[in-house]
């Protein structure tokens, strides 16, 4: 630690520095929701449908509600009658559906909530819900979203559809490049699976309506609890000042606890009933699974690529249909976010894509790492990487000819985003370098003439961080969102401590040490010496109507939030310390002496430190002139992104600020006698610009890459014709484990954003690299057997099914190739 | 106490089947008799050329053992299953109770001299491994019996072993296995055990494939048939773990593999192995 007055100034930005949490959280003394235990708590327990899609035609809670310990019940026909059903985001007619807690007239998925019991403990609350007696009238269930389409079964009736949106994006001239294209290479249809990205800790919400202040407490981990009270102020029809939400430490999130609202209004409703007790909902592990969130499911058809002689992709058409589940909830969101990347990393300006979304039979979607827009990623990779292969281009070489180049950043995409800054060719190299690609190209040769099957792909990607909600408009016009803010404030508190509160609720990202380096920079003291205020606190009053953690953002909306509170508190600090030193403004200086972090006047040396300064505004104001009276030292900032509203009409415009990018490459062989596909070497590389905290960095690539390695490979939400769940427990979704992971040689470049104060990019969600790269490494060991990687979901049965079986993901029928 | 308590009661050793069915609520047992205040009913003795096994012998216990000098396949078995919670608490006596058609245990000990001691009222009896494990989850105690020990000879010389299993990840079942015991008189293999797991109600022994291996030398034409007799053993269901053709070929595949480093060991080769994983 420096010791002095500021003259051996240090960037904390940038360094390793250990992270502040880590000693609670390693040694087990972080406090999750579930940590939490209330006075006269009672515990609910929901009752769920076994149906995927039926007529519920009558509800009997009268034998549970007998059960001794039974607080009270809740059915759904109930909260009809008390509330409105949620907002929907998207446009009539879906805006119509209506969207409760608990279902009442029908239930639309396998484990959709029907009533909740509460009880005194857990147990009885589990035996209560057995006692509860729903009964069904079975619906056909419809399962496939292109069938949905056909509205042969409807979900909703009030919607008349099973449609939630379409829209078409068509940029440039499509048809000229089509006509002009030396090869039209056409693919049927690809899949991108649905899976989810299971965090450690379930959902957990514990609520408390308070009788005596009609107020509604929560403590819970929902991750997004700024647009939460938004759902829940306009369900519950109360003010939004009248809902506290507190956050402690959550054991993940990856986006898939933003839609845990429902669940918190039922834990509300129920304790209004229960006379003002809290009521706490403990998810278990397969309710998570069947009934939490899933990540979306997207099929793409009739996707037509146009290609000049070189293998430079000249345009593209496609029609997708994405599977949002029984609810839209967050969505149709994810009906424009896709377009954040829209060309992902290349170069072509004409393409036409008509998107759908449909509501099926199962699980409700939510915003899972990498949203939405790493299901159009992957369809692109997939596109380039065969490609390359039907035209004999080398991948490697594919990727060169169409990648946008470095000097052309910043690079307006066609639909009208601003890439900030990167280099995409200098990664591949740097990756091909780690990876040991001429051996490993040696390698491959020999081990095809003995017949083995070995493949090595690359894939690059996207993390689009820091959304301009005006987005929201292309999907639904009449919405009042644009821009993105986060609030901070930053305070000198009665004795002089440096105290930083955020609107960010933290689920292993290392805010609180972020944030202390970059207050620290600010005011040249130490990060110790910065106390981070995380977790989400309505009561805090530094949350914007954006305010929570998802969305890869931190870096850039969060600390830029926390650096604008930090400067607003120095200039504060430094008018006072004038003052007080007697000296001009210019004369004082920021550093840390014998008492601590201080101000000093350079000329005189006379030096004043903290407790001194905020003792002056806060306990000895007489001494103050009144021309400072307006001096706090508590700063409240709110930062603003500089985003436009998009053109609706034309869906163009600036959709996100900064643009992480991932390429990783894997080598992988098909065992020929047991077809598991084995990882035999990874490489990672990341560039997110400017890099706040390294092991931070590298952690959060480590953890995507192991949720993409477990989605390519391992964890896939499978429904059978019905709708039944079939992965409802880990030991059938599998998701993966430490003895699943390759060594992954891990590295990095930077290209520094210009749209961010400090040159950083958001970059937490990883933009699924390893699903891309794993297709096309696997795709690259197939291709000689006659098999196209058309799912992103693969594993030793359907690989053998592909194979030897030959009944699925044949080129043969799914791709093919014009030459002009 | 468990004739006292009728059909109500169940034991509970290791707990690491009985407690997840409760967990879900396929099980609701009135009473549980703790078998874990019992002492000295984890153990491993050596005696006679043969080794006897506590009914509450944790996995764990087993993996840790110096089993794996005499028989190297009862290390795959036990090392293999599930991860280390499980392993620690987990008992090889309550693995052959439950009978689940995916526990590793019947599988592995189908390839030896297995007797399971059965006590009841009436004083105890012993039951071979084949007649004990009737069917999927179904066994010869009577409701108020408890297994009490595990008996397993010991190979002769010239005998080695090994168990295969592929899992999609630490924690879960295998989607199929094969164990394999071999005596080898040079390049010929003079007696076979094969059994196949996860691929039937429970484990099978695969005659066919034992007798396509028995007396023959350990070559690719001897490998191939062994295999395909395997296969045609097999009996699978599709499930979650692969299709029912994908789990056929890969118990073939799985006993192509164990009977490779069987062969090895059989020669007195240090070989270890560790199941294939996702
Ligand atoms: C996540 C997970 C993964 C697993 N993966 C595997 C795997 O890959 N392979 C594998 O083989 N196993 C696996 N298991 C199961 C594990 O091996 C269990 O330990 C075993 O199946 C049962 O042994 P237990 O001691 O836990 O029995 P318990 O669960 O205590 O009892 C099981 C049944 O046997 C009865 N019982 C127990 N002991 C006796 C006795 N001495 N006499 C009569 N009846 C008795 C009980 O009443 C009960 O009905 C897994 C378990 C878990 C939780």
């Amino acid at each position: 630690m420096s010791s002095s007055n500021g003259k051996d100034a240090k960037n904390w930005v940038g360094q390793a520095l250990p992270r502040k949490e880590e000693n609670r959280l390693l040694r087990g003394r972080g406090r999750f929701s579930d940590d939490i235990k209330l006075r006269e708590m009672l515990y609910l327990r929901f009752v769920r449908s076994p149906y995927a899609h039926a007529k519920i035609v009558g509800v009997d809670t009268s034998t549970a509600e007998k059960l001794s310990g039974v607080a009270c019940a809740l059915t759904g026909a109930e909260i009809v009658s008390q509330t409105q059903p949620f907002i929907e985001i998207g446009p009539d007619p879906f805006a119509r559906i209506k969207d409760y807690p608990l279902a009442a007239a029908k239930v639309r998925y396998q484990g959709e909530p029907v009533a909740a019991v509460v009880a005194e403990s857990a147990a009885l609350a589990d035996d209560a819900a057995e006692l509860v007696q729903v009964e069904y009238e079975a619906l056909d269930p419809v399962i496939d979203a292109e069938e949905a389409l056909e509205n042969q079964s409807l979900l909703h009736d009030e919607a008349g559809t099973n449609l939630v949106w379409n829209g078409v994006f068509e940029y440039g001239d499509v048809a000229k490049a089509f006509k002009e294209a030396a090869h039209v290479v056409t693919i049927d249809r690809m899949h991108f699976h649905r899976f989810s990205s299971t965090p450690l800790e379930n959902n957990v919400v514990i609520a408390r309506w308070d009788p005596k202040d009609e107020r509604i407490y929560y403590q819970c981990n929902n991750s997004f609890p700024s647009f939460a009270i938004q759902f829940l102020a306009a369900h519950l029809q109360v003010h939004i000042d009248r809902i506290r939400v507190e956050t402690s430490d959550i054991g993940g999130s990856f986006g898939i606890k933003i839609t845990s609202y429902p669940q918190m209004a039922v834990c509300a409703l129920a304790s209004k009933k229960a006379g003002g007790r809290p009521v706490k909902w403990v998810e278990t592990r397969s309710e998570h699974l069947t009934s939490s969130a899933h990540g979306n499911e997207r099929i793409f058809r009739e996707t037509r690529v146009a290609l000049d002689k070189n293998g430079v992709i000249t345009a593209i058409t496609s029609r997708h249909i994405d599977d949002c589940g029984a609810y839209p909830r967050y969505e149709p969101l994810g009906c424009v976010i896709w377009s954040q990347v829209f060309p992902g990393v290349y170069r072509f300006k004409n393409a036409r894509i008509d998107f759908s979304q449909a509501v099926t039979n199962k699980c409700p979607v939510g915003p899972n790492r990498g949203y939405s827009r790493m299901q159009h990623l992957w369809f692109l990779e997939r596109i380039v990487d065969v490609c390359a292969h039907k035209l004999g281009i080398a991948p490697d070489e594919m990727r060169l000819r169409n990648y946008v180049r470095p000097e052309e950043f910043p690079y307006t995409t066609p639909n009208g985003c601003i890439y900030d800054s990167g280099n995409y060719p200098r990664m591949l190299q740097l990756a091909k370098q780690k990876i040991g690609w001429d051996d490993w190209k040696k390698k491959q040769a020999t081990a095809r003439k003995e017949g083995r099957l070995i493949g090595i792909g690359i894939g690059t990607t996207l993390d689009s961080g820091t959304n301009n909600f005006g987005q929201s408009q292309i999907v639904n016009p009449g919405l009042p969102y644009s821009g993105n803010s986060q609030g901070a404030n930053c305070k000198l508190d009665i004795y002089g401590e440096v105290v930083v509160a955020v609107g960010s609720c933290p689920q292993g990202q290392g805010h609180e040490t972020t944030a202390a380096q970059v207050v620290a920079d600010v005011l040249n003291i130490h990060p110790d010496m910065v106390t981070v205020r995380t977790g989400f606190d309505t009561e805090r009053n530094v949350h914007t109507g954006f305010s929570g953690t998802y969305a890869s953002q931190f870096a850039v909306s969060g600390l830029s939030a926390v650096h604008g509170a930090a400067q607003k508190l120095k200039a504060e600090m430094k008018r006072l310390g004038a003052f007080v030193l007697e000296t001009k403004e210019a004369d004082v200086e920021f550093g840390t002496g014998a008492q601590g972090p201080e101000l000093i006047a350079k000329s005189s040396g006379k030096s004043i430190n903290y407790w001194g300064l905020a003792n002056i505004v806060n306990a000895n104001s007489a001494s103050l002139p009144e021309e400072l009276y307006e001096l706090t030292l508590n700063c409240r900032y709110i930062w603003r992104a500089p985003f436009k509203v998009p053109d609706k009409q034309k869906k163009y415009g600036n959709l996100t600020m900064t643009y992480a990018s991932q390429l990783h490459i894997a080598v992988i062989e098909v065992e020929r006698d047991t077809f598991i596909p084995r990882i035999l070497d990874y490489a990672a590389i990341d560039d997110c610009g400017t890099v706040i905290n390294p092991p931070i960095v590298e952690g959060q690539v480590y953890g995507a890459t192991a949720h993409g390695i477990g989605a390519a490979l391992m964890e896939n939400c499978v429904y059978d014709a019905v709708g039944n769940m079939l992965t409802s427990t880990f030991s059938d979704y599998t998701p993966i484990t430490a003895m699943n992971m390759p060594h992954v040689k891990y590295g990095h470049i930077s290209t520094p954003s210009p749209h961010s104060y400090s040159g950083a990019k958001g970059m937490g969600e990883g933009g699924a690299a390893p699903v891309h790269t794993i297709s096309a490494a696997l795709q690259d060991a197939l291709f000689d057997e006659g098999v196209f990687i058309d799912d992103s979901f693969n594993n030793a049965d359907s690989l053998f099914r592909a194979l030897v079986g030959k009944e699925i993901s044949q080129m043969e029928k799914l791709v093919k190739v014009e030459k002009r | 106490m468990l004739s006292q308590l009728g059909d109500d009661a169940k034991l509970l050793a290791g707990g690491q089947s009985l407690i997840p069915l409760m967990k879900l609520r396929f099980a609701n047992p009135a009473h549980l008799i703790d078998l874990n205040f019992i002492a000295g009913t984890s153990y491993i003795h050596n005696a006679n050329s043969a080794l006897r096994f506590g009914p509450l012998t944790r996995h764990a216990e087993i993996e840790n053992s110096d089993i794996p000098a005499r028989i190297p396949i009862l290390y795959d078995c036990a090392a293999g299953i599930a991860d280390v919670q499980v392993r620690n608490r987990g008992t090889i006596g309550g693995s052959l109770a439950e009978a689940d058609p995916s526990g590793d245990w019947a599988v592995v000990l189908s390839t030896l001299a297995t007797q399971v001691r059965c006590l009841g009222k009436n004083g105890e009896r012993t039951v071979h491994l084949k007649d004990f494990i009737q069917d999927a989850y179904t066994t010869a105690l009577a409701h108020d019996e408890l297994v009490s020990e595990v008996v397993v000879d010991i190979p002769a010389k010239g005998s080695g072993g090994a168990y295969l299993a592929f899992k999609r990840a630490a924690p879960v079942y295998p989607t199929a296995s094969a164990a394999v015991q071999l005596t080898m008189d040079g390049n010929v293999c003079k007696d076979a055990a094969i059994a196949l797991g996860c691929v039937g109600l429970t484990a099978i022994k695969a005659k066919d494939a034992e007798a396509a291996l028995r007396g023959r030398p350990i070559s690719e034409r001897t490998l191939s048939a062994v295999a395909e007799a395997a296969r045609a053993a097999a009996d699978p269901q599709s499930d979650m773990r692969g299709s029912a053709d994908y789990k056929r070929t890969l118990v073939g595949a799985l006993v192509r593999r164990a009977i490779t480093i069987a062969v090895r060991r059989a020669r007195g080769e240090h070989v270890e192995v560790s199941h294939l994983y996702a």
